[in-house]
């Protein structure tokens, strides 16, 4: 199997029993790696009945076919399990090293379950994998855990959680390498549930690449794609992320004060460009990664990664905040305690807005970035108010009896676009298997940037396709894996292309496509299986009601309802959401319903 | 109803093609795939002088009383949709292109541009008439892998995320086979400039 290692490793917590078996051949092929080979296993592993949060469930590292060839961005890696924020599906995705460790070590697949009766972590080396007591590391912030257990970003990777994941936070992150993080759902809070601080990884394995000549081709022809494009090549080495704030901000797309509107006045502050201009010590890159998107920023208080666009924007216009050096600071804080930046700046926001309201007495309003350290160590080790904000906006919004209030869909908070002004990033936004999520497609390219050419944001009449594609592309590529950014730059032909000449199976780029869209199914099976039905495809009430009220968005709401209809159609869904039998024989996924 | 601004894209592009001499009066088709619909030009509608009701919608699998009006390319649009990740087609006749497609099994360009864009571009013979379900099938088998094709002796059939994007295939194609053409008669030996070009025959 090139481009696969092959091996899946089991590590029973409670029992303290490891395995190793062979990877389904069948199952990679159809599924590849990371998300979608997540996806599948988890299918078979977590049922309706399991808590997020109890031994029952599981977590599943995976890397991809393409991880660690040294293709460009071949560095990460995915984690998948039921989350405890949403009850949905759940993958969270990372870059750095330790991805690339892994597969390195020779597996394709890690599955940890049940849980431990004491602290431990897990030691995976060429000869050996182990159990380590973590009684010593319990407690310990991420940076400290990842010292301690010898970080060195080509040789030892660490991956961990803080103290947020330690105390069941449903925000919680697992982190990597230090300050890479898998973020989104609470995958966090699974781990602690397992008793599980860290994951060690040595590897010395290159995996095998079938056709050389090619793959050769490829990185060359990749490189040139990548250089050629202003995008990758000087916007986000330059300003990182963040380079696309004052874009979003000018079209009137800009999410600001929990989405009361959607510009912020002082964009330009927590901009790309302003983070170059003064906090910026250097860009950096994770492994095999030519675009170097990463910051290494510096205030008087703290150094470290970030912050990227949407931490930016979440301690930022969500919050009303201008203080670029507050924004680092709480990105930094949540980085140590672990803890997803999105959902935590956005559940701040959320109960920024409950206080002015009415429906809280706390001292969060907008605009109080000097709030945030406290606000984050509350929601970290659940102290007062801080018991609420570890729940998420919208168990926080609901028990103070405004749930409307919560700007998330599924329960998981939406990221930096507004859907009034992006109409089509709305309809990606309520359709997404694992709650609003902007890595899940984004129709930033498309809808804004011109990529590959520039369509009508406003748009409504056959936006389901344009939606659907880029959900379709993202899973693919979520399952090869790649980063996202790769593809600012390259076409999925090439990505196709590049899987054929490491595994040698023909992929064309249409059937690669298709196995994104075979993982979105069995993604949305899952979530059907959990009990979630159509009625769950929406966007909070405030961007389907409340028109904009000002600048170049001004007067648009979420026109979903027409988008949504469509959507389901040519899905080859009913008109409850449910895919069809003949789409899912068409996707190899009937078997899983019969 | 189909939203003004995608009857914009159609009036736009058409005239393009039309100006850019890719298409003769009646010739050429265009097509976007909006959800399970399909909009299309209406048959013997001229693609230079669009108006709104010469576009033509109906469905990507289930027929109704669109298809009495659509082009006749209408089944290779939908079978091409279905087969690929497209979401728009423009059908054309590069003159050029058409020219070296008349002896050669793949055009494989020799000018930057279009070696970066396209690579290679197979070429296959009209066995079957175009408009029938073989023909549609392997026009779709190969845009599962290229982003344009030429049928022998008769026109080009690119796709793209928009029409915009088709168009652009199109007119680099046809752009590098007249590059190609004016080398040609200049017959002077070929100085290789790009780097491992012997892999875009492999493409």
């Amino acid at each position: 199997m090139n481009g696969w290692a092959g091996k899946v490793l089991d590590i029973d917590l409670t029992t303290g029993q490891i395995r190793e078996y062979p990877l389904d051949e069948k199952k990679a092929r159809l599924f590849l790696g990371g998300r979608g080979l997540g996806a599948r296993l988890l299918w078979d592993e977590v049922g309706p009945e399991v808590e997020p949060l109890s031994p029952a469930n599981v977590l599943i590292f995976a890397a991809g076919p393409l991880t660690a060839t040294g293709y460009q961005t071949s560095n990460r890696f995915s984690v998948s399990t039921k989350s405890p924020l949403t009850g949905t599906v759940l993958d969270a995705n990372s870059g750095g090293y330790w991805g690339m460790q892994f597969k390195k070590a020779g597996y394709d697949v890690l599955i940890v379950r049940g849980k431990a009766e004491k602290p431990v972590y897990i030691e995976i080396k060429p000869d050996r994998v182990s159990l380590h007591d973590a009684a010593d590391l319990w407690g310990m912030r991420v940076r400290a855990v990842t010292e301690k257990l010898g970080q060195n970003d080509n040789r030892r990777n660490v991956l961990c959680i803080g103290p947020a994941g330690e105390n069941l936070v449903r925000l919680a992150a697992i982190m990597n390498d230090g300050q890479r993080s898998l973020a989104r759902g609470g995958p966090g809070a699974v781990m602690g549930s397992k008793n599980l601080k860290a994951i060690v990884v040595e590897g010395r394995q290159r995996p095998e690449i079938l056709d050389q000549e090619l793959f050769k081709f490829m990185l060359y022809e990749t490189r040139k794609l990548l250089r050629a494009s202003p995008l990758t090549s000087q916007a986000l080495p330059e300003f990182g992320t963040a380079v696309v704030m004052n874009i979003i901000n000018d079209i009137g797309a800009l999410p600001t004060r929990n989405f009361q509107q959607s510009q912020f006045e002082a964009a330009e502050a927590i901009s790309g460009e302003a983070l170059t201009d003064t906090y910026l010590v250097k860009n950096t890159a994770c492994w095999a990664c030519p675009i170097a998107c990463t910051r290494i920023s510096k205030t008087e208080k703290v150094e470290g990664e970030g912050p990227e666009f949407e931490t930016t924007w979440a301690f930022g216009a969500q919050c009303g905040n201008a203080d670029l050096a507050a924004i680092i600071e709480a990105n930094a804080l949540c980085n140590d305690l672990g803890i997803d930046t999105i959902s935590a700046g956005s559940t701040i926001a959320c109960a920024m807005e409950l206080t002015e309201k009415g429906f809280l007495d706390s001292d969060l309003r907008f605009g109080r970035a000097d709030l945030f350290a406290q606000a984050l160590e509350d929601m970290a080790y659940r102290r007062g108010l801080g018991e609420d904000l570890a729940e998420g906006s919208l168990r926080l919004a609901t028990k103070y009896g405004a749930p409307e209030l919560s700007m998330s869909v599924k329960g998981l908070e939406m990221p930096a676009y507004d859907p009034r002004g992006m109409q089509g990033q709305g309809l990606l936004y309520a359709t997404s298997n694992r709650g609003a999520c902007h890595m899940r497609g984004n129709m930033l390219g498309l809808e804004v940037l011109g990529l590959p050419k520039l369509i009508d944001r406003f748009q409504v009449q056959g936006k389901s396709s344009y939606v659907i594609l880029h959900q379709n592309s993202a899973a693919a590529i979520d399952s090869l894996v790649l980063c996202k950014f790769t593809n600012l730059g390259v076409a999925e032909e090439y990505f196709a292309r590049a899987l054929s000449a490491v595994t040698g199976v023909k992929y064309a780029t249409g059937d690669l496509i298709r196995v994104g869209e075979r993982v979105w199914n069995l993604e949305r099976l899952y979530n059907l299986r959990e009990g979630f039905t159509a009625k769950d495809d929406t966007l909070p009430p405030r961007l389907l009601n409340e028109a904009v009220v000002a600048g170049p968005s001004q007067g648009w709401v979420a026109k979903l309802e027409p988008m949504l209809k469509e959507y389901y159609r040519a899905r080859g869904w009913d008109e409850q959401g449910k895919p069809r039998l003949q789409k899912l024989e068409e996707l190899g996924l009937k078997e899983l319903v019969s | 109803m189909i939203d003004e601004r995608i009857f914009e894209q159609f009036k736009e592009i058409g005239r393009d093609l039309y100006d850019a001499g890719l298409i003769s009066s009646h010739g050429g088709n265009i097509s976007v795939r909006l959800g399970d619909r399909v909009v299309i030009k209406r048959r013997g509608a001229q693609l230079g002088r669009l108006k709104p009701h010469d576009l033509i919608e109906t469905g990507l699998d289930k027929n109704d009383s669109g298809v009495a009006l659509a082009s006749t390319e209408l089944l290779a649009h939908r079978t091409i949709y279905k087969q690929t990740p497209a979401l728009a087609i423009v059908h054309c006749h590069p003159r050029t292109a058409i020219a070296f497609s008349l002896s050669r099994d793949e055009i494989v360009p020799i000018d930057n541009e279009a070696s970066y864009l396209l690579k290679k571009v197979p070429v296959v013979s009209e066995e079957y008439p175009s408009g029938t379900p073989e023909m549609a099938n392997k026009l779709a088998a190969i845009l599962q892998s290229y982003k344009i094709v030429m049928l022998r002796g008769h026109g080009s059939f690119a796709i793209g995320q928009t029409l915009d994007e088709a168009f652009h295939w199109t007119t680099t194609l046809e752009e590098s086979c007249q590059i190609a053409l004016y080398a040609k008669l200049i017959n002077e030996p070929f100085i290789e400039y790009r780097k491992m070009s012997e892999a875009y025959g492999k493409w």
